[in-house]
């Protein structure tokens, strides 16, 4: 019985997380090529300049990335002790309390995101090695914070339906 | 009210938010937020703060290695090399009485060598091993039990998360604190199989037999779990040797253990689709409280409270150990409700500085290690006590005839195991740290 809207949602939230995943999948085989050229240095290869810059960059990019979908498979961690007994509805309620404020954290995370990287574009702060632009990261990791807080305002109108419909939330945890 | 007061307040409210089930790291966010605008006094420092602190913490190059680690562990568990570690695992044991248990726990332990999270251990070992378990004749409480204590093996024997992220809080050397946890890891494992001996005897017709494998068998089935060894060798006998860094050796480990996946088949398109989402799940679950624990932390250090504190246990003429013990205790019982990872961010910025300024006849850094590895074991505990044991849940949901009381039940007698062997790292302090000695 699921809604178009909720399936957009996971889609946006999956491609997000793919495009984290990718990020993620590039870090480690640029670490790997980047070890192997050190080992063989006599052979007159080396390692790849600025690798190190580039884990930073691409570690920011696909940690962001990866929140939306944590959020929308409802993977924080929380402790359910006490409300366990309260019934679908109250909890219900709850997530959607939850879920507001999660949403207002992510929005002033994006926001304070966003005036960072303008910081950083109007320093001209580049990386050491590289002397790529700072704020270059900060845009792409802007990506992740938005979609974050999509997914956030969505999971707020879920926890509402879920709370009028009466069905039991799906419980996922973390993996 | 004073700064100082600010900090005792927030802990309270943050236990209630966090028991009304706000997501923890979303509990430590906002109490640190408001604290921090409390405490100074203006919204600026705060505000100034949040528009570097998620882009500086979440591209920390020592952070990076915990999206590696579990990007590893997800190919492992895609890899086909948990069924290899049981099938020797079980041909070398599993004809003793117990014998499958004990199998089940050695092959979890093997398994935490190329993983770093309990949870993947425990699901990845109890689908190989429970239809296994069951089949010659273990009791529901004995198969769930023994797995969700295998489980653990996970997160002790290195490479591990947690123990990344304390190192971090602490400063310590990461390739020092895997080396600490080493030998303890083993002791575990050997410990969980001498519990299975002893409950296997007190509770006979809890466990079936199973025919002894011929040593060809056992020579063959040794062989196939040539991957692991490799894997595990290269990763932390890199990092030892300083060829590379932890975080090079996570992407060496997770390159190997993706080849490994690769070969067997269990890395296609859609496999590798599941394996992403997975590490971005617990990945955005880790740095969402990693991010909430630096700002709590950053208005912690503005109230000043840690200081404060570890100054006043400093003063007080109590014996060091019944400070140690007090903070076991608070691990044990919060540990029943909290998860491990949580637990030690949100408590790690309070205890090291009391632990740090006592004096248990150990030098700094090896009263580090030491602490460290205890600390971590008992947050394990966590996993595996009621009501909120998530191992416990993980092992007991593949087992749909066994109720969870049952599975309680089984866990218990390793609960104790774990307790004896608290004890005794405690007691001996060579035993975590003689490794380290050794080799440094």
């Amino acid at each position: 019985m699921r809604s178009g809207l909720d399936r957009l949602i996971e889609r946006i939230a999956f491609w997000t997380a793919m495009a984290g995943g990718a990020a993620l999948v590039v870090v480690l085989l640029l670490t790997v090529v980047s070890i192997v050229g050190r080992s063989l240095i006599f052979a007159g290869l080396g390692p790849i300049p600025g690798d190190f810059e580039l884990v930073e960059a691409g570690t920011a990019f696909a940690v962001l990335a990866f929140l939306p979908i944590c959020q929308f498979h409802r993977g924080h961690v929380t402790v359910d002790l006490f409300l366990s007994r309260a019934g679908r509805r109250p909890n219900a309620l709850i997530d959607a309390a939850a879920n507001l404020l999660m949403t207002a954290a992510a929005a002033v995370l994006t926001w304070r995101l966003f005036l960072g990287m303008l910081d950083k574009r109007s320093y001209g702060e580049t990386t050491f090695i590289l002397q790529f632009p700072i704020w270059w990261s900060y845009a792409a990791a802007l990506l992740g914070a938005a979609v974050f807080t999509l997914v956030c305002a969505y999971t707020v109108l879920r926890s509402l339906v879920e709370s009028r419909a009466g069905q039991p939330a799906p419980k996922t945890g973390p993996r | 009210m004073t700064s100082l007061e600010l900090g005792v307040w927030s802990f309270p409210l943050l236990l209630g938010m966090i028991f009304l089930r706000i997501p923890i790291g979303l509990a430590m966010l906002m109490v640190g937020f408001f604290g921090t605008w409390l405490v100074t006094g203006s919204w600026t420092p705060i505000l100034a703060q949040m528009k570097s602190l998620t882009y500086d913490t979440f591209s920390s190059y020592s952070l990076s290695i915990v999206p590696l680690f579990l990007l590893m562990g997800q190919f492992a568990t895609r890899g086909g090399m948990s069924q290899a570690l049981f099938k020797a695992a079980e041909t070398w044991l599993g004809h003793r009485k117990g014998g499958v248990a004990m199998a089940a726990v050695g092959a979890c332990a093997g398994f935490g060598a190329i993983c770093g999270s309990s949870l993947a251990t425990a699901a990845t070992m109890g689908q190989v091993a429970l239809p296994e378990l069951r089949r010659y004749g273990y009791s529901g409480a004995l198969a769930t039990g023994c797995l969700a204590a295998g489980g653990t093996l996970g997160i002790l024997i290195p490479p591990s998360v947690v123990l990344v992220i304390y190192a971090i809080l602490t400063e310590q050397n990461i390739i020092k604190l895997f080396m600490a946890a080493m030998v303890p890891g083993v002791l575990a494992a050997l410990g969980y199989m001498i519990t299975i001996a002893v409950y296997v005897r007190l509770k006979p017709g809890s466990a079936g037999q199973r025919a002894r494998a011929g040593y060809r068998e056992r020579l063959g089935a040794l062989v196939a779990v040539w991957p692991v060894l490799v894997i595990f060798t290269l990763v932390i006998g890199g990092i030892y040797a300083g060829f590379f860094t932890p975080t090079e050796g996570a992407a060496v480990g997770a390159a190997g253990t993706g080849l490994v996946a690769l070969f067997n088949g269990g890395l296609t398109w859609r496999g590798l689709g599941e394996a992403i989402t997975g590490t971005a799940i617990s990945t955005g679950m880790i740095f969402f409280i990693v991010l909430g624990a630096a700002v709590y932390n950053g208005f912690l250090a503005f109230s000043q409270l840690p200081q404060e504190t570890a100054n006043m246990v400093a003063n007080m003429a109590v014996s060091p150990w019944l400070v140690l013990l007090v903070i076991l205790l608070c691990y044990l019982v919060f540990g029943c409700v909290m998860d491990s990872l949580s637990m030690i961010l949100l408590t790690i910025p309070i205890f090291f500085p009391i632990v740090a300024v006592l004096d248990f006849g150990l030098p700094g850094e090896e009263m580090a290690l030491w602490f460290g590895v205890i600390v971590l074991i008992v947050v394990e505990v966590g996993l595996i006590t009621p009501p909120v044991g998530m191992n416990l849940f993980v092992i007991n949901s593949m087992a749909p005839d066994v109720p969870l009381v049952r599975t309680y039940s089984g866990a218990l007698p390793f609960v104790l195991s774990d307790i004896i062997r608290i004890a005794i790292l405690i007691a001996f302090p060579v035993i975590t740290l003689g490794l380290v000695r050794l080799l440094y």
